[in-house]
């Protein structure tokens, strides 16, 4: 149906929600977990077998899938509406008896239960603030009819009608929004110079690359409410004066591309893109364009050089892409969490906005809580939480026998804080003071089995695998730091590499010529910063302290702690380990390669790693 | 229209400088005496910025000069700094790695007291990736050669690593290269594991150009440039003496 105004999408909308509704439904996670871990068949499963049980489709349940419902480790998962239930580890033999319990009585299935009410009473969901993933485990991604029931448009509708272009960008001005996709640059800023700039054309452009290893939480987002970066970005262009938008995916997204093109295709045929958009004069279309697969491809200048159909590699820039930037012409780049934001501020106002997080660093952010924590998943929490309160509340900590050593956040260019720095509230300015950047919004925690020169190798290590080889100092030092890093790891460090790392490093960061460049050194800066003696003993003792780097330590058995539970005993591949069930267990050094296999299977921390002389 | 806009001024090592707008950092130095080392700096190539050898410092941060364009505010920059110093040591050795014999990185190496370093010695094979090369080809009107590959095996080539179709044979990538580590043959012409033919000066003889070299150049009766030269003074004394009025 073609909009004519927003009378017709707020009469829609009314409609929509009056309209009839299942008496139950079932949300299937369509997260990139779930999907992995078979959610698109129990989904199917599941509308089939209620289907053969005699239930109504539409009138009695529904049965979809739905964004990332965020407990990913715990997946597939299925949210049960209207009670509010969560259920975990839904397997496809559990399909018949969730049909018959659960959708048809409304009991859950107490095995499978991880919350009668998540919001309420499940410690993953409890702390955080669920904004730009309201949507999951409420609607149909990339279904209209959905993002309209759930107040979607309605930013747009009033925008077009009651403000003009520069009233939308005060609104996001003043909402002091910060870029989202890694160095949490003031939104506004560049809103008003772009829309500023002289130019008859001008462009929006979302970075939707997330190159980050293991980061989703801009794939979630895209794929699981793509309407609500749509909306942003059609705002964006109403301000600036912008008739064209490129949203850039990265290429091993397909999932993304298809819903968002879905999402674009519906816009379209209801007059919410394309010309004379809700029977206006403002007219605005959107293109996918797949990004090149390189890590650097999300880099601002490099990103452009690719939609433009050129090779996606930085450019030494002093114009603001804000005057110049797509084909020479005014460009407006924000992270696409940053767009969907937006109609939130829109539709809310400035001052609800900046009701989330600090005053410096407003609003909420997603991130990926992964690593060696109890409970790992997608999370979105207000901006200035203590990261306390993410690992241990949300994440419940580390896991039995372990302890806290560090997390690593922002990405492979992030940096590692240790547990001094976990009442540090989580925002752009205490993150880049510390050492560590915001990035993405990726978290991985890491427990006492983690070595730390192990750890600056692999991000260093695959820095230098994407450096896109232009200047000097990236191209050739990453692979010296790297060289340096991988000798303390085998033990072949050399007296005084510590001191060489950090000079290099420094060097490293003042004179690369983008981003990757300037922030690569961050793991190795931040470990040293927080961890050097680590270091120190790699170099002069040749000693890996988490038991990590293999033949730097010997694993001793703590004969207090150990339960004799045999369980390292199994682990060993060189059968070095003997004892009797129930006895502390012996290890015989002459067999011991020195791998550290029974260090992480021992769950009472007996196991530990010694100096090689001791 | 705007007239002429206002200068740049500021100072580089103490010394004042005044710059039309949008003049780079390094041409800045120039006016004033002051030499800043390039290596993928060419006068006659657009600028790049890739080796950061150039760099210079303003307010602790360090620009690359050769790219760096003066605009509303100069400043003050240093080319002498410590960490100027510091920085340049760092390229250079990174940079010996690739050419460890190259002289001007050897005396380059001597005034920062740079040297390369054992854990590189596995990527001598004499470039610099400074796509001096690569900007030469470009500006020539070709696309024979480019930069392929990322990280440390970013290396020039033709595509797929093959000897590029699209090169005329013009040698201007080997003439630009600052280590001189392309290979080629002047006569017979020969580059890029091609062989071309050579046009000769219908007068006097010699070796103009390749075929196709001239061909891009939209040259179809060529002379080799003493013989125009003189063939177009025979030309000018031809003409009547009244054509010369009005110069
Ligand atoms: C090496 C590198 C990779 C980057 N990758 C991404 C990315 O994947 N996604 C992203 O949004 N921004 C990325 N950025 C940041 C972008 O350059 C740019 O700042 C951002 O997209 C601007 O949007 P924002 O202000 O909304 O964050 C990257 C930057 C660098 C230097
Ligand atoms: S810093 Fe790295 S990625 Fe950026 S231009 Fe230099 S080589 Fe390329
Ligand atoms: S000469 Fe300026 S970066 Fe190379």
């Amino acid at each position: 149906m073609l909009l004519k105004d927003q009378a017709g999408l707020e009469a829609l909308r009314s409609g929509l929600i009056a309209g009839p509704k299942p008496t139950r439904r079932l949300w299937v996670c369509g997260g990139p977990g779930c999907l992995a871990s078979g959610a698109a068949k129990i989904q199917e499963a599941l509308v089939r077998e209620a289907k053969g049980q005699g239930l109504n489709f539409e009138i009695e349940f529904r049965a979809d899938l739905t964004g990332c419902l965020g407990l990913c480790e715990k997946g597939p998962l299925v949210g049960v509406e209207p009670e509010g239930f969560l259920l975990e580890k839904v397997a496809l033999a559990d399909c018949p008896e969730l049909v018959f319990e659960t959708l048809r009585h409304g009991r859950p299935i107490e095995r499978l239960l991880a919350a009668r009410d998540r919001f309420k009473s499940h410690p993953f969901y409890q702390p955080q603030v669920r904004q730009i993933t309201r949507r999951f485990g409420q609607t149909v991604p990339g279904s209209l009819t959905d993002y309209l029931k759930t107040g979607g448009y309605k930013a747009l509708g009033l925008a077009l009608t009651t403000l003009s272009p520069a009233e939308v960008s005060l609104m996001v001005e003043r909402s002091d929004l910060r870029g989202r996709g890694g160095g949490g640059f003031p939104a506004g800023r560049k809103w008003a110079s772009c829309r500023l700039a002289p130019g008859s054309v001008k462009y929006v452009l979302a970075n939707g690359d997330e190159g980050d290893p293991g980061a989703f939480m801009n794939r979630s987002l895209m794929e699981g409410d793509p309407f609500s970066v749509i909306e942003g970005m059609t705002l964006g262009a109403y301000a600036v004066g912008a008739s064209k938008g490129f949203i850039y995916v990265r290429h091993e997204y397909p999932l993304s591309v298809e819903r968002l093109n879905r999402a674009i295709q519906s816009a379209e045929k209801s007059g919410l893109l394309g010309r004379n958009i809700l029977g206006g004069s403002f007219g605005f279309s959107l293109e996918i364009v797949e990004g090149g697969g390189a890590f650097v491809c999300g880099e601002s200048s490099a990103l452009m050089a690719s939609v433009e159909g050129r090779e996606g590699q930085p450019r030494v820039k002093y114009v603001r892409s804000t005057e110049k930037g797509l084909w020479e012409a005014p460009t407006l780049l924000q992270n696409v969490e940053t767009w969907a934001n937006v109609p939130l501020i829109v539709e809310n106002g400035h001052e609800w906005f900046k009701g989330q997080g600090t005053s410096q660093n407003p609003g909420t952010k997603v991130f990926c809580l992964v690593g060696q924590v109890r409970r790992s998943g997608l999370v979105e929490m207000p901006l200035g939480s203590a990261i306390r309160k993410l690992v241990f509340d949300v994440g419940g900590g580390t896991g039995a026998g372990r302890s806290f050593k560090a997390v690593q956040i922002g990405g492979p260019s992030g940096g590692c804080l240790p547990d001094s720095a976990l009442d540090l509230p989580l925002d752009f300015d205490n993150l880049s003071s510390a050492g560590a950047i915001m990035g993405s919004g990726g978290l991985i925690v890491m427990d006492d089995l983690s070595c730390m020169v192990d750890v600056a190798r692999y991000f260093t290590g695959f820095l230098m695998g994407e450096s896109c080889g232009k200047c000097s100092p990236c191209r050739e030092g990453l692979t010296l730091l790297y060289r340096i890093l991988d000798a303390l790891c085998q033990g072949r460090g050399r007296s005084g590499d510590t001191q060489k790392l950090k000079k290099l490093a420094t060097l490293l960061s003042k004179t690369a010529l983008c981003g990757l460049g300037q922030s690569a050194a961050n793991p190795l800066l931040s470990t040293l910063r927080y961890f050097e003696a680590e270091y120190l003993e790699h170099e002069n003792e040749g000693f890996c302290r988490a038991g990590r780097c293999q033949g730097l330590f010997w694993p001793r058995i703590d004969q207090e702690l150990c339960s004799g539970c045999g369980l390292c005993r199994k682990a060993c591949p060189a059968q070095a380990i003997s004892g009797q069930k129930n006895k502390p267990h012996k290890i015989d050094l002459a067999n011991c390669l020195s791998c550290g296999a029974c260090l992480s299977v021992c769950r009472f921390g007996a196991a530990k790693a010694a100096r090689k002389d001791s | 229209m705007p007239h002429t806009l206002p200068k740049v001024t500021g100072t580089i090592d103490g010394l004042k400088f005044e710059v039309s707008p949008g003049t780079t950092l390094l041409e800045a130095a120039k006016t004033l005496g002051i030499t800043i080392p390039t290596l993928c700096h060419h006068p006659g190539l657009p600028p790049d910025g890739n080796c950061r050898l150039c760099l210079v410092e303003s307010g602790k941060k360090l620009l690359p000069s050769c790219v760096f364009p003066l605009r509303e505010s100069g400043g003050a920059f240093s080319t002498q700094s410590p960490m100027v110093f510091e920085a340049r040591a760092f390229v250079v050795t990174l940079l010996l790695s690739r050419a460890p014999k190259d002289k001007n990185l050897l005396k380059l190496a001597e005034v920062y007291g740079a040297q390369a370093d054992p854990l590189l010695s596995d990527g001598e094979d004499g470039c610099l990736r400074c796509a001096r090369c690569v900007r030469a080809c470009r500006a020539g009107g070709s696309e024979a050669i480019a930069l392929i590959g990322r990280s440390r095996e970013r290396k020039v080539a033709g595509p797929f690593f093959e000897p590029p179709i699209d090169c005329v044979g013009c040698l201007a990538c080997a003439r630009s290269c600052p280590t001189g580590v392309i290979a080629f043959g002047e006569e017979p012409r020969s580059i890029w594991g091609r062989d071309f033919d050579l046009v000769k000066c219908p007068r006097c003889g010699r070796p103009i150009g390749t075929p196709e070299e001239l061909k891009r150049a939209g040259l179809t009766d060529p002379l080799c440039p003493d013989c125009r030269r003189r063939e177009f003074s025979a030309s000018l004394l031809e003409l009547p003496e009244a054509s010369f009025t009005g110069y």
